[in-house]
């Protein structure tokens, strides 16, 4: 079963205020799979600034999972820099990580539209237009994953980062266990109401698969000159 | 941003630089046509020339044609006994390649193959002989008119305006003819600049702009002007007659009020420097009002 047949509800319910907000866009279902295609526009102030080609796949488990986004139109070169896989030319919109902060678990699609999506083609917009990401970008691969976690836990220390991403994936998380702060407390004495906040936050199967890049990358996670991100230009 | 700056700024957004995608299609199409002519008379003392704003350094990207002369030498009979029969074999040999239709004295090149099938390359080729050896002085066929013989002088057409020191309001009045599709022909309203603007070269260029479109607006019934190279056997009366110069003179008079109401921006526009400062602005205030994130990539 899919999700858009366990809840026609809430099918509708997106549909209606994608297609609301974005007149150009629309919801087609193929070989029961969601997708919402058509011209997406960058839009400031009731002006559009700009438009793309899209294509989103909803995922099965919308709107748990992530959907995956492609610009259909060739604009964007397939490449690194731009953040898009040359291989099938899915954009990486975010890091799943930090999805809780974009665009938490539950939140309507429309709201993944108007706020990451939006920022990532702006963004697009404003690099061919000769600018940097407005926002910064994160690093590619363990190196962001890396950059990410240093932000969020305050330290450099990947065994700290590591051990909080271990407490993360498991199952349960037990008070006698060791912080990872490394402190030398027991974690109830410790972090213990800051790494239930961030299971809140960070599914599990994010924190595992960020624990395995960060544990296979190893040190070279950390030894980027650039393991700073940029700084934004045109943050608020 | 002054006036002048203004002006400048449009003019600067107007320049073909010899590496733009134009001049080199133009110079394409140059070196076709010339190679198409000489195949064709390869027997004849030819003389083939960049004529027109190209020649004169007046083009301007919104509007600009390539004017390409086609000289036979004096006595030289191989390509047309007559001006009318270096005419039409220059239209002969140029149909083997393009659609060409007769425009007074030139031949205008459009595509003739089914993927550029009527596209207006706005090529004009002029054939002519020069009138002696030294290779100044021409006659062209003009096929239009009562007249079917002109005698004309390219240097010395290239040289009124080159020497003009009027390069830039000329290119300024060319532009304003476009916005305003104002049926002039390019050459006479150069002719038109240069002599009303002869006495204000040492003004800067919104002065003389000014004074220019003043004089449209008063004194346009009053306008002549002249052939340089010419100036007796070419008549240009017909080319700036009555019906005209009233024509030049309703925008020439709205052109004034809108630089003194609105200011020169109302007469061309925002220039595009002026364009991308607006668009970084309006980008920089979405992205200081859009969700902070950052992309990213799986793979390194």
């Amino acid at each position: 079963m899919t999700w858009q047949h366990d809840d026609p509800v809430l099918y509708e319910k997106e549909k209606a205020e994608v297609e609301a907000h974005f007149p150009e866009l629309r919801f087609v279902v193929e070989n029961s799979l969601v997708y919402v295609r058509g011209n997406f526009a960058v839009m400031f102030e009731e002006q559009v600034l700009d438009h793309y080609s899209v294509e989103l796949q909803l995922p099965r488990n919308h709107p748990t999972g992530l959907p995956v986004v492609r610009e259909t139109g060739g604009r964007i070169p397939r490449q690194t820099d731009r953040h898009i896989i040359a291989a099938d030319g899915t954009a990486c919109v975010l890091l799943p990580d930090e999805r809780w902060r974009l665009w938490p678990v539950g939140s309507p699609l429309l709201e993944y539209l108007t706020g990451p999506l939006h920022s990532f083609f702006l963004g697009q917009t404003m690099v061919e237009e000769g600018h940097s990401w407005p926002f910064g970008q994160w690093a590619h691969g363990a190196k962001g994953v890396f950059q990410f976690y240093r932000e969020m836990l305050k330290t450099s220390d990947l065994r700290v980062m590591t051990t909080y991403l271990d407490y993360l994936a498991a199952k349960k998380v037990k008070g006698h266990w060791l912080c990872p702060c490394k402190s030398g407390k027991k974690l109830r004495d410790c972090h213990f109401d800051q790494v239930k906040d961030l299971r809140e936050k960070i599914s599990r199967k994010d924190a595992e698969k960020s624990f395995t890049t960060l544990k296979a990358a190893g040190t070279s996670a950390i030894e980027d000159p650039e393991a700073n991100p940029p700084a934004p230009i045109f943050q608020s | 941003m002054t006036a002048d700056e203004y002006l400048y700024d449009i003019l600067a957004s107007q320049t073909l630089g010899d590496d733009s995608d134009e001049v080199k299609t133009l110079q394409r199409h140059r070196a076709d046509v010339e190679k198409l002519i000489r195949d064709n008379f390869k027997d004849t003392a030819l003389t083939v020339r960049y004529a027109g704003s190209k020649a004169k350094g007046t083009m301007n990207k919104e509007s600009y044609d390539l004017d390409i002369i086609s000289y036979v030498s004096s006595g030289d009979n191989t390509a047309g006994e007559s001006l009318e029969d270096i005419y039409d074999n220059h239209k002969k040999a140029l149909a083997k390649e393009y659609t060409v239709e007769p425009k007074g004295s030139a031949l205008r090149l459009k595509g003739c193959n089914p993927e550029d099938l009527g596209v207006d390359f706005h090529i004009d080729v002029v054939p002519g002989r020069f009138t002696d050896e030294t290779q100044t002085d021409a006659y062209l066929y003009q096929s239009d008119g009562d007249k079917k013989r002109l005698k004309t002088n390219l240097d010395v057409h290239l040289d009124h305006v080159r020497d003009s020191c009027l390069i830039d309001a000329i290119r300024v009045a060319k532009l304003w003819r476009v916005r305003n599709r104002l049926p002039i022909r390019t050459f006479v309203l150069e002719l038109a600049v240069i002599k009303l603007l002869t006495d204000k070269k040492k003004k800067n260029l919104s002065a003389q702009m000014e004074h220019f479109w003043t004089q449209l607006r008063d004194n346009s019934a009053n306008l002549t002007v002249q052939d340089p190279a010419n100036p007796n056997g070419n008549d240009l009366s017909k080319c700036l007659d009555d019906n005209l110069k009233s024509q030049l003179a309703a925008p020439a008079k709205h052109t004034l009020e809108q630089i003194d109401s609105s200011g020169w921006e109302a007469v061309f526009g925002k220039t595009e420097k002026q364009e991308k400062a607006a668009r970084v602005e309006i980008l920089r205030r979405a992205a200081a009002a859009a969700t902070p994130s950052r992309p990213w990539l799986p793979k390194a």
